[in-house]
């Protein structure tokens, strides 16, 4: 029983990433109706500039905040150049076009940095905390990823609830004719929508580097796990891929604490077809079908 | 004063506006009159700033709207309750009014929030529901509500009456009627059925097939028994 809840307690800090990228992915679906494959390219993109950036300053959070930066900029740049000219076909063609930016991003990266694992320097204690005389399986580094996690989360539902921003937002997502009618810029709300979820990307994969090590296609698996989370929270839902994120980053963990690691995304993978099977919609969606 | 000056709008061969002039003074209700496919939903989409013209222009006031982009033109002053009560259903009532003039400043909405309370007491009981709970005639308030938000001073209403009980159609229309002449406003009604535009209109135009057939007081046309045969079906 000790080992299953230390199983569980384990699998947090991953959780809390992979609610991350799965928050970077209901992002753009709000904003676009467009899955976003290319994401985790994006978020590897920018956690190799934070990298440059982190072995030219020796600051972790320098390079952070220049991850940010790059991630904003590098989402508006696959909107406009890749999803403006594709926006006339359906949503199908968007969605194969972002796995053309994924391939593109990861042939640059390789050609920029080389197609090798790197170590991504670790800023905080990454051993187990010792506390009321036992080992707790999680470190100091697993406590900052989840403090981050609810900052962005809590930032977030704020500025989609609170703001006029978040309302043109949510009302552009629904009915952009409407919003426009309305008076709403919808063009460069989309792009704000695009922006963000560069953002939420890139904060992920600053956090998920220092525990894996970053190539070009490190951030492969990720994806895998946070789409499944993402959808089976509903893809409209921030609340449902954050909860979901981090259910699936503790199954996943007791999944490897009990066979092997390389069962994780075959369990994922079973569990978004169940998903599907029963209740396709998501735990946290509402209404309307909608097709992947 | 909304002026319309020889209009035309192509849907690729398709001619669905010919030349179409048309003056919408302040303080009155235009009705615009028509059978399905007259081109009423073009003229309409084409002033608020969704569907480009060939040809022709539009303005208000003397400012050109022809040109300018949908959320453009309703900072100019012109806005469309599109046909089929046209709120965003997931989003609350208050926030569907919220999300009307959005860039004027904080104490211009909040005067016009009232007033917009005032007129339909309903929404206000309404305003933490969401807006697919409220009934087709709450939904088509919540819509010109909306509308009112953006502090027209053009209204343009597509088929406000489309599926709706008469009684409800009349107390919206007659809401309308006041509007125009208490704010002051020019408003462009398009309705299909025109027994309900001609009651409240002032004046009104017939399109036929993209093109303006008769113009003239709402009260001359009614009682123009040829042009009713022909055109209007009854």
């Amino acid at each position: 029983m000790t080992q299953f809840l230390d199983y569980v307690l384990g699998g947090i800090g991953s959780g809390a990433i992979i609610a991350l990228m799965a928050l970077a992915l209901v992002l753009t679906w709000r904003a676009t109706r467009v899955v976003n494959f290319a994401q985790v390219g994006q978020a590897m993109f920018t956690t190799f500039i934070a990298l440059s950036i982190q072995t030219l300053t020796g600051s972790w959070f320098i390079a952070l905040i220049g991850a940010i930066v790059a991630g904003a900029i590098l989402g508006v740049i696959v909107q406009y150049l890749v999803l403006r000219p594709v926006k006339r076909m359906d949503t199908s063609g968007a969605i194969i076009a972002t796995f053309g930016v994924l391939i593109a991003l990861q042939a640059a990266a390789g050609m920029i940095w080389g197609g090798d694992s790197q170590a991504y320097p670790q800023p905080f204690s990454n051993t187990a905390i010792s506390l009321f005389g036992r080992e707790w399986p999680l470190s100091v580094y697993d406590l900052v990823v989840i403090g981050f996690a609810g900052v962005l989360v809590v930032g977030l539902t704020l500025l989609f609830t609170r703001t006029s921003l978040g309302l043109s937002m949510r009302a552009t997502a629904f009915n952009p004719e409407v919003a426009r009618l309305s008076g709403v810029r919808v063009g460069r709300t989309l792009t704000i929508g695009w922006a963000l979820a560069g953002v939420v990307g890139a904060v992920a994969g600053v956090l998920v580097a220092p525990t894996s090590a970053i190539s070009p296609n490190s951030f492969d698996i990720l994806l895998v796990f946070a789409f499944t989370a993402a959808v089976i929270g509903g893809l409209d839902s921030l609340i449902g891929a954050v909860a979901l994120g981090i259910g699936t980053g503790l199954i996943l963990s007791v999944v490897s604490g009990y066979s092997d690691s390389s069962n994780a995304p075959v369990v994922a993978l079973v569990l978004l077809a169940l998903n599907l099977a029963i209740k396709p919609e998501g735990i946290f969606g509402h209404n309307s079908a909608r097709s992947v | 004063m909304l002026s319309i000056t020889d209009l035309s709008v192509h849907y690729g061969p398709v001619q669905a506006l010919s030349h179409v002039s048309l003056d919408v003074p302040r303080g009155e209700v235009t009705a615009v009159i028509g059978a399905n496919g007259a081109g009423k939903s073009t003229l309409m989409r084409t002033l608020a700033g969704l569907v480009k013209p060939e040809s022709g222009s539009a303005s208000l006031d003397g400012k050109v709207l022809t040109g300018h982009r949908a959320e453009d033109v309703v900072r100019m002053g012109v806005a469309l309750v599109p046909e089929g009560r046209s709120t965003v259903p997931e989003l609350t009532v208050e926030e569907n009014l919220r999300l009307g003039g959005l860039w004027r400043s904080k104490a211009d909405r909040a005067a016009t929030h009232a007033e917009v309370f005032d007129m339909f007491p309903v929404l206000g009981d309404r305003r933490k529901l969401r807006a697919d709970t409220l009934s087709g005639g709450e939904r088509q308030q919540l819509a010109i509500g909306r509308a009112l938000m953006c502090d027209p001073q053009c209204l343009l209403l597509d088929e406000p009456s489309l599926g709706l009980a008469p009684l409800i159609v009349t107390q919206i229309l007659e809401l309308v009627k006041r509007l125009a002449s208490e704010v002051n406003i020019a408003v462009l009604l398009v309705e299909q059925n025109a027994v309900t535009a001609l009651r409240v209109a002032h004046t009104a135009v017939v399109l036929n097939l993209g093109q303006v057939v008769m113009s003239g007081t709402a009260s001359d046309i009614a009682s123009h028994e040829e042009l009713r045969h022909a055109y209007l079906g009854y």
